[in-house]
């Protein structure tokens, strides 16, 4: 009896399933077709202040920036990703997407091939003109501009409502809030460190004061030494022998292994000079630090263990649970001692910055303004 | 120079407009997306008998919102290019003369990002606010002419030498004044070191497709109008002016005009070189150097180069892009060492 009643249930089920899937795509082609008889729309405001409509529920995303496409990934929804940028490296899964280009120059057609329901952009790296290249197909575009490491957070859960995934969002955002507040009990009695992160040694290009880098450098226990308005400032290198950072900050990017690079830059005329530089105080971090997704925390950490490492040696003293809790502590200090020991491998610099090469080749063709010397 | 005859001019238009088809062809068929013959075939049979319903979304949406806009743009900056070229070949009668050489095209950028720098502390109507970069391009083009042209000047007679070094100079004293803006201003110059490299990627808004189609017919029907003068200037300005050529008046003329071409072109493409060179060489190889002739081959000519350009940009290393700026300039350059020795031979 009741193996007859269950295959009764599954034939009708069966039935429902073909019928709904029988009918569903021939109700999305006359959709399709008739393309204006209006999705359901959401009016926002991006971060760069333009007003977008974006169709509900998003399904389709294409990303101009890796660390939009990190982002997508850490809420969740790299099922909907249908589409990136060569720079997207990470995780190691969005390689695998379509990719539309890099992010400075990509291929308009490529992403309306895709059919998008949305494309994330970010003001840092892609350019206006695509955003109004995608305005101009009525495909919906929005723009993130994160300034500071708040910013970021920021930016992920409010990313996450408009995608329909708004607990992902808190959580990811509750994690990374997590991470720092726990670093900045690390480094409550550690004075900050003055740095120099350099993005680019030749000529010295250093972030300037209203990034989410030199944001970033502050919750790790540091400073920039540079203080520019400009987001990308060169720096004569006389300015930086002139103040003298503690440590040289880079990013290397997880996917170069190359060797030397850091060595061969003491040879360099003017370099030698930089204390940091004579005494190889260097650090080498994740380039998750050039990148304004959740994984940025990760480099931070990162960066304070190398700048910091006796704040994390001994523990901070906080009340009751104290033995219980030290011994956490020790294990995952001690975990990361092991972890640190081998020195990360010391990658050249110049390899490292696959993220920022394409923002900075704008930059670069700046002095170039080849074009014109003819 | 045989005798021009109004059959011989349609026809060899005729031939030149059957290779910028086939070309068009071509630049709708390869792109970052691939598109079969067969399905653009039927699509178009679908667009000729106004079946909407059978044509494929992508159809719509990457052929005719994305490749068609730009290869009108390509046309139009081409033919823009091309027509400047000659006509600024004819008036300093130097056969390196070009919009790009001459740093009309420098002057022209810079009039565009000066209007670019304007633009948000002046409240304009949306059509006139799409209008101020070509409007900027425009200004800086005719300044930089009429600075170049002071410069090549000795003892009332143009020095072909002397001008080219003007504009050699002058080019480059304007981009180190757009390098200047570039370092100082923040913003959103990045996508502006792209544009400049000359760049035709990005879709406009119809507006500016009218303007440009109305400038470009009102500019190179004005010097179309000096064609039979041009030929005659060819001889020198003194003996033109015997002739009977009104001098200034074609001189004025064909100034504004060709400024306006380039400023034009330059402020929705940027500086690609090469096009206002090396096309009309071309077609003076082909067709003879007499202007009535010149000036439209130039013109189709142009089309079909920067068309052709573009598509390979597009295509070499999709789905990224190249500038066409820098396509032009790799077959341009060694194609004009190619007539100079041929001319020197």
């Amino acid at each position: 009896m009741s193996s007859l009643a269950k295959q009764l249930f599954q034939t009708v089920t069966f039935a429902a399933a073909t019928l709904l899937l029988g009918t569903a795509p021939s109700r999305a082609q006359s959709a399709s077709l008739s393309s204006s008889t209006s999705p359901v729309y959401h009016e926002v405001t991006d971060e760069t202040g333009r007003s977008v409509r974006i169709p509900q529920p998003v399904r389709r995303i294409v990303s101009l920036a890796p660390s939009l496409t990190e982002t997508v990934y850490a809420l969740g929804l790299q099922d909907r990703l249908v589409g990136d940028t060569e720079f997207c490296d990470y995780p190691p899964d969005a390689q695998k997407k379509t990719k539309v280009g890099g992010a400075i120059n990509p291929s308009i057609e490529q992403i309306a091939a895709l059919h998008p329901d949305l494309v994330l952009a970010t003001k840092g790296l892609n350019r206006l003109e695509t955003v109004h290249a995608l305005d101009n197909l009525g495909i919906s575009s929005y723009a993130t501009d994160p300034h500071t490491v708040n910013d970021i957070i920021a930016s992920s859960k409010k990313l996450a409502d408009l995608l329909g995934v708004p607990d992902a969002g808190a959580s990811v955002a509750a994690e990374m809030e997590h991470h720092l507040v726990a670093l900045q009990q690390h480094l409550a009695s550690s004075p900050a460190k003055r740095v120099l992160f350099v993005v680019w040694h030749q000529p010295l290009i250093s972030v300037g004061k209203h990034t989410f880098i030199a944001d970033a450098l502050r919750y790790a226990g540091a400073v920039s030494i540079v203080d520019a308005e400009q987001d990308w400032p060169q720096v004569s290198l006389e300015e930086a022998v002139r103040l003298q950072p503690d440590y040289l900050v880079f990013a290397a990017s997880h996917s170069e292994a190359s060797p030397p690079g850091l060595e061969a830059l003491s040879t360099l005329p003017g370099w030698s000079i930089l204390e940091a530089v004579a005494n190889r105080r260097y650090a080498v971090i994740s380039d998750a630090v050039n990148r304004p997704a959740p994984r940025i925390v990760s480099a931070i950490e990162e960066l304070a263990r190398q700048l910091h490492p006796d704040a994390f040696v001994e523990k901070p003293q906080n009340l009751s649970e104290k033995s219980a809790k030290e011994k956490m502590e020790k294990e995952k200090t001690g975990k990361d001692k092991d972890e640190k020991t081998p020195p990360p491998p010391i990658q050249p610099p110049h390899l490292a910055f696959s993220l920022l090469s394409g923002g900075l080749r704008g930059s670069d063709a700046v002095p170039g303004g080849r074009a014109c010397a003819r | 120079m045989r005798p021009l005859t109004l059959r011989r001019l349609l026809l060899q238009c005729f031939a030149l407009l059957l290779i910028l088809f086939v070309v068009v062809v071509i630049a709708i068929k390869f792109g970052a997306v691939p598109v079969s013959l067969y399905a653009l075939g039927r699509d178009l049979w679908n667009v000729l008998l106004h079946q909407r319903s059978n044509i494929s979304s992508d159809y719509v949406l990457i052929i005719q919102n994305i490749r068609l806009p730009r290869i009108l743009l390509g046309i139009m900056v081409g033919a823009s290019l091309s027509v400047a070229g000659t006509s600024f070949q004819a008036l300093l009668r130097n056969p390196l003369a070009d919009p790009y050489v001459l740093g009309v095209s420098s002057g022209a950028g810079l009039g565009a990002i000066l209007a670019l720098i304007v633009e948000p502390h002046v409240v304009l109507s949306p059509v006139f606010a799409a209008l101020l970069t070509p409007l900027g391009a425009f200004l800086g083009a005719a300044a930089t002419v009429t600075v170049v042209y002071l410069l090549g000047r000795r003892e009332g007679q143009i020095d072909s030498t002397t001008l080219l070094l003007g504009g050699v100079i002058t080019a480059s004293f304007i981009s180190a004044i757009i390098m200047f803006l570039m370092s100082t201003l923040t913003g959103n110059l990045r996508g502006l070191s792209f544009w400049l490299m000359g760049d035709l990627s990005t879709p406009l808004q119809k507006s500016v497709y009218w303007f440009l189609g109305i400038g470009f017919l009102i500019a190179s029907g004005a010097i179309y109008t000096t064609a039979s003068d041009l030929n005659l200037l060819l001889a020198g300005e003194k003996e033109a002016m015997h002739l009977g050529v009104d001098v200034p008046r074609v001189r004025l003329v064909v100034y504004i005009a060709a400024s306006l071409l380039t400023g034009l072109a330059v402020s929705v493409s940027g500086a690609i070189g090469y096009v206002g060179l090396i096309v009309p060489h071309v077609m003076r190889l082909i067709f003879g150097s007499d202007h009535r002739t010149l000036l439209p081959t130039a013109a189709i000519g142009g089309a079909i180069a920067v068309v052709f350009a573009d598509t390979l940009a597009r295509t070499i290393v999709a789905p990224n892009e190249l500038a066409v700026g820098a396509v032009t300039a790799v077959v341009g350059a060694p194609l004009f060492i190619y007539l100079l020795r041929r001319r020197l031979a």
